[in-house]
């Protein structure tokens, strides 16, 4: 109807969605074809069958297929009929809330079905058609973009509108059958008495509708500021075509062509005659914009082109277009309130010209030496490793429940809670990584008894007035009573990252220990490990033993010792033996290995080698880098050994 | 008669003599492993000999000893078993039955969740065109993920995030950019972030956790994303494209393809949607058994946006638009990731299930 073209829809589909509106899906219903189509919400100017022909008739004749517009609204000779003046309507309105206001009263109107024709169209472009006069307007939204209303004469008392900013609170009843109680400062327009007949811009006001008893009725096209109609649809919830078009800030140069095809289908269609004076309230008319593009500007961007083909480009889209040696300087169409600064001129001419036909060529200038973060590249090491080491890693969701936080003992006053929550499931941003980790332990536990996993990402700490303090956390789970191996791991991290093992018996008790059974060691201010606890894990609908270690990855990193010093390989052979202790029950082995260690200079290390009932046999390395060690050198050295460890630690020597 | 006593030192020292014998013996090629474990293990070989000496050390000295008897005897027994493996025709008595069929013994193995996986190959094949990858918040204020980004309180562009918004923790300050928290719905957030570090240029990789309030087979409200900033003189769209061919040929390989069409973000200008063609039905939109593909749009499948940074933007992070400009791109980890050939993964909250009988499979 508005482009007349040989492409195939299939072409037009193709060619348009490189170049302009995505088209994203065509199907046919009988002859006709129909595109859905994606406008992005920058162009107004295209949502509607003749903004989408206006690109294709610009973008198709690029592949060489010929496209012609037909019917271009801003071309089309637009002339009134003389007015006549039976029929008397009073208006005020406000040239910041609504710069366009077109009205036009047609009398001995028949309100009744549509056409074929019409009813086809809107059913097709998926619009239920409900009478001649109600369709008319939606035909002329879906063909130029432009909504359209119109209201029953009859029923405007005192034939009087002024359009204002509504108050706090005032009601209105829109046509859908709808009552809202409006949150103020939306645009609305009320008859002589005061009551409001249109929510502008959204929908109009039951009370002023036609019916099929309307005989007389006007035709309104306007214009709206767009922060108003966005804020009143967003605050109410109601979003409707027109709304979605007036809040993207339409062209008022539109209004008027498009009046004049409603005007004529008023008559052709309803039988209507003109009756009153022609109203249009347009106080400021639109002053095209100039932007000026630097011509280096645009070949930095494109690359190389020709001028005459960025002329012949913006030209195809409406532009007007001078140029110097230096610059271009176009003069943007009316409907193109997109284009304002030089990047958007580029971008006219780069899409038409095809992103296709610039070739790609990576950045030519050398790379900045930036240091990367040190947290990111360890955490990186780290997950390797424990893949390696068998640990399989989980990622959760970040969020948590009201219900979790509870359960788990967490200030949901000083928490950050998600305002618009998707789920119950879903609400906070979990202070503690191992609340995620519960249900999907459960879950697993269900399916297998045997689990090694973790999970290394972000808690969100609390901090009042500001954000999160994201802080990357560590915690690594096994099923069953895995205390050695936690220790173990930990142990091994710990070592990695140069930091000496932070397990401090005499600050144990000062530790928070959440969770955990008896079998727990803290880690300082790292974290902890430990068995949890059992009464806690049936709470939770855990019935297997879980182990579970907690770091705090942030500070591990900040702690970490890279730095690796070296010690002379020993050129002269150790000395090894054994020596077996009885100890008591209940007694604590590590710090009598430590003080083996310490014992004598020649004590290279001291390993446990094996743990029988209440005997714990040590393998003792002595070392001396200076000479070959002899018993007679040993010999006093194990006899202090022997003495300390029975004098201060209350074991004895077993082979004795 | 009465053993005489021996000291505990001499035994050693015969000990260690005896071993050094042994171990030079080995070495011997002309006698056959089992003719030195004879001479050298036997019950008549020294080390026999000096082992049952052990009766005439002084008791207090016999541990000692029992050490170094063992240690002698251990090093014998490697040094025959290395002589074995070297000298294959030459077997040793105790070969035992070995039941090669039997499984094998494997190292410990674990798995990286599928996302980790895709960092990691993100992060490297940026690496290599000089993008460090950066981490910035994924909970910010209003300010970096939309007013920064040229998308100002109640701007309609912000309706295609469906963010979460969050309460705010206290009561604001005056700060203006300070007023409103959020879920970073994509890592744009870290455009200006990383602007405001005040380094010219920029080669940034920012891989982070985005939220969106939505859920469905491509669709989890936690998300992953990574977002390529660069910024220098003079950049181009063809440097954005070189950019992507590089990053596409190294992750996808040869079987796919991507295209650049026009888009609109209020942050890029020019704006880019980035497509690629569909994993699971390779363009065609029908699975095998006839079934329209529920994973892609028509065959392809946006990859993420990407454009020329916007002039507003690189004022509010302090860069002059008139001497520098630059490109921007946000594509979704777990959507690049299952567009990868081989995955053929249909539903993306798969990956956040967390079942390990799925993660053990990667």
């Amino acid at each position: 109807m508005y482009l007349k073209t040989k492409a195939t829809p299939q072409e037009i589909k193709e060619y348009l969605s490189l170049c302009g509106p995505s088209i994203e899906r065509i199907y046919g219903e009988g002859n006709e074809c129909v595109y859905d189509i994606e406008i992005t919400g920058n162009r107004p100017d295209a949502m509607s069958v003749m903004g989408v022909a206006r690109e294709a008739a610009t973008i198709l004749p690029r592949f060489g297929i010929a496209a012609t517009l037909v019917g271009d609204p801003y071309r089309e000779k637009v002339v009134f009929p003389k007015s006549k003046n039976e029929l008397k309507l009073t208006l005020a309105t406000d040239a910041t809330l609504n710069p366009r206001w077109m009205s036009l009263i047609f009398d001995n109107v028949t309100v009744k079905a549509s056409p074929t024709w019409l009813t086809k169209y809107l059913e097709l472009a998926g619009m239920r058609s409900l009478n001649n006069v109600v369709d008319i307007t939606n035909f002329l939204m879906r063909a130029y973009g432009q909504p359209a209303h119109v209201f029953d004469y009859d029923a405007i008392e005192g034939h009087k509108m002024t359009l204002r900013a509504s108050k706090k609170g005032e009601k209105l009843q829109t046509l859908d059958g709808k009552s809202h109680t409006l949150p103020g400062n939306d645009i609305v327009i009320e008859d002589k008495h005061g009551k409001l007949i249109d929510l502008c811009g959204i929908m109009g006001g039951e009370n002023s509708s036609v019916t099929e008893r309307t005989k007389r009725v006007i035709l309104f096209l306007q214009t709206y500021s767009p922060s108003h109609i966005r804020k009143t649809s967003m605050a109410l919830g109601h979003r409707t075509e027109a709304a979605a078009l007036f809040e993207k800030g339409l062209d008022t140069e539109l209004v008027k062509p498009v009046f004049y095809r409603g005007m004529e289908l008023m008559m052709e269609l309803t039988g209507g005659k003109p009756a009153s004076t022609l109203i249009d309230l347009y106080p400021k008319p639109h002053k095209a914009v100039t932007v000026s593009v630097p011509l280096s500007k645009i070949y930095s961007y494109i690359g190389t082109i020709s001028l005459k083909e960025i002329k012949e480009t913006l030209a195809s889209l409406g532009f007007r277009v001078q140029s110097s040696t230096k610059a271009i300087t176009v003069v943007v169409p009316s409907y193109r309130r997109d284009v304002s600064i030089d990047v958007d001129v580029i971008e006219e001419i780069a899409r038409v010209y095809g992103y296709q036909n610039i070739p790609s060529r990576l950045p030519e200038h050398a790379p900045p030496t930036t240091m990367p973060d040190p947290v990111l590249s360890h955490e990186e090491a780290l997950k390797i490793r424990l893949r390696d080491w068998g640990y399989t890693e989980l990622i959760t969701y970040s969020m948590v429940s009201k219900e979790l936080m509870e359960k788990f003992g967490h200030d949901t006053n000083n928490a950050y809670k998600i305002a618009n929550p998707l789920s119950s499931e879903w609400e906070y941003m979990r202070p503690d990584l191992f609340m995620s980790m519960v249900p999907v332990l459960r879950e697993n536990l269900k399916l297998t008894k045997s689990l090694k996993v973790f999970e290394l990402s972000m808690v969100y700490r609390f901090r009042p007035n500001n954000l999160p303090e994201e802080t990357p956390t560590l915690i690594v789970v096994w099923s069953g009573n895995k205390f050695l191996e936690a220790k173990g791991l930990a142990e091994t991290i710990f070592s990695l990252f140069g930091i000496p093992f932070p397990h401090d018996l005499a600050n144990e008790a000062k530790q928070p220990f959440d969770w955990y059974s008896q079998h727990r060691l803290s880690l300082s201010e790292f974290g902890s490990l430990g068995t949890l606890d059992y009464q806690m894990l049936q709470k939770n609908g855990i019935t297997t033993p879980l182990t579970r270690l907690v770091i705090d990855f942030g500070k591990l990193v900040a702690r970490a010792n890279a730095k690796k010093s070296y010690t002379p390989v020993p050129k002269y052979p150790p000395i090894m033996e054994d020596l077996s202790f009885i100890v008591p029950d209940n007694f604590y082995i590590g710090p009598l290995m430590e003080a083996l260690r310490a014992a004598h200079p020649l004590v290279f290390d001291v390993t446990l080698l094996d743990v029988h009932e209440n005997t714990r046999t040590f393998h003792i390395t002595y070392q001396d880098e200076k000479r070959n060690l002899t018993n007679a050198d040993i010999t006093p050295i194990r006899t202090k050994l022997i003495s300390l460890a029975e004098s201060k630690f209350g074991v004895s020597l077993k082979s004795r | 008669m009465t053993e005489e006593i021996i000291s505990g030192s001499n035994v050693i020292s015969l000990l260690l003599l005896a071993q050094e014998e042994a171990l030079s013996l080995i070495k011997d090629t002309s006698k056959s492993v089992e003719e030195l474990k004879l001479l050298l293990m036997g019950s008549k070989s020294d080390l026999a000999r000096l082992t049952k000496q052990i009766s005439r050390v002084p008791k207090e000295e016999r541990q000692q000893v029992g050490v170094i008897v063992s240690q002698v005897k251990q090093s014998i027994e490697q040094g025959l078993e290395a002589r074995a493996a070297s000298h294959p025709g030459q077997k040793t008595k105790n070969t035992t039955f070995l039941d090669i069929t039997m499984p094998g013994e494997r190292p410990p193995n674990g798995n990286l969740h599928l996302v980790t996986q895709a960092i990691m190959e993100i992060t490297r094949i940026f690496e290599r065109i000089g993008f460090t990858r950066v981490r910035h918040p994924e909970v910010d204020w209003d300010w970096y993920p939309f007013e920064s980004l040229n998308m100002p309180t109640n701007h309609p562009a912000r309706d295609e995030w469906e963010t979460f918004f969050l309460e705010y923790p206290g009561k604001p300050g005056k700060d203006p950019h300070k007023q409103k928290m959020v879920l970073t719905p994509h890592t744009s957030n870290g455009q200006v972030r990383e602007m405001e570090k005040g380094e010219l240029p920029i080669r940034m990789i920012n891989i982070a956790k985005c939220y969106r309030r939505q859920i469905d087979v491509s669709h989890t409200p936690m998300f992953h994303q990574f977002e390529g900033l660069y910024v220098d003189r003079n950049v181009s769209i063809g440097n954005l494209k070189g950019v992507f061919d590089h990053f596409v040929k190294q992750f996808f390989g040869a079987s796919r393809v991507t295209r650049l069409r026009p888009f609109h973000f209020q942050f890029t200008e020019p704006s880019f949607e980035v497509d690629i063609n569909c994993g699971i039905c390779l363009g065609t939109s029908k699975l095998e058994d006839g079934s329209t593909c529920k994973l892609c749009k028509a065959g392809w499948l946006e990859l993420g946006g990407a454009g020329m940074v916007h002039p507003v933007v690189l004022r509010n992070g302090g860069i002059d638009p008139d001497v520098y400009s630059g490109f921007a791109f946000g594509w979704g980890i777990e959507r690049t990731s299952m567009m990868k050939s081989g995955t053929k993964l249909d539903d993306i909250r798969l990956l956040y299930s967390n079942d390990v009988r799925f993660l053990q499979q990667f």
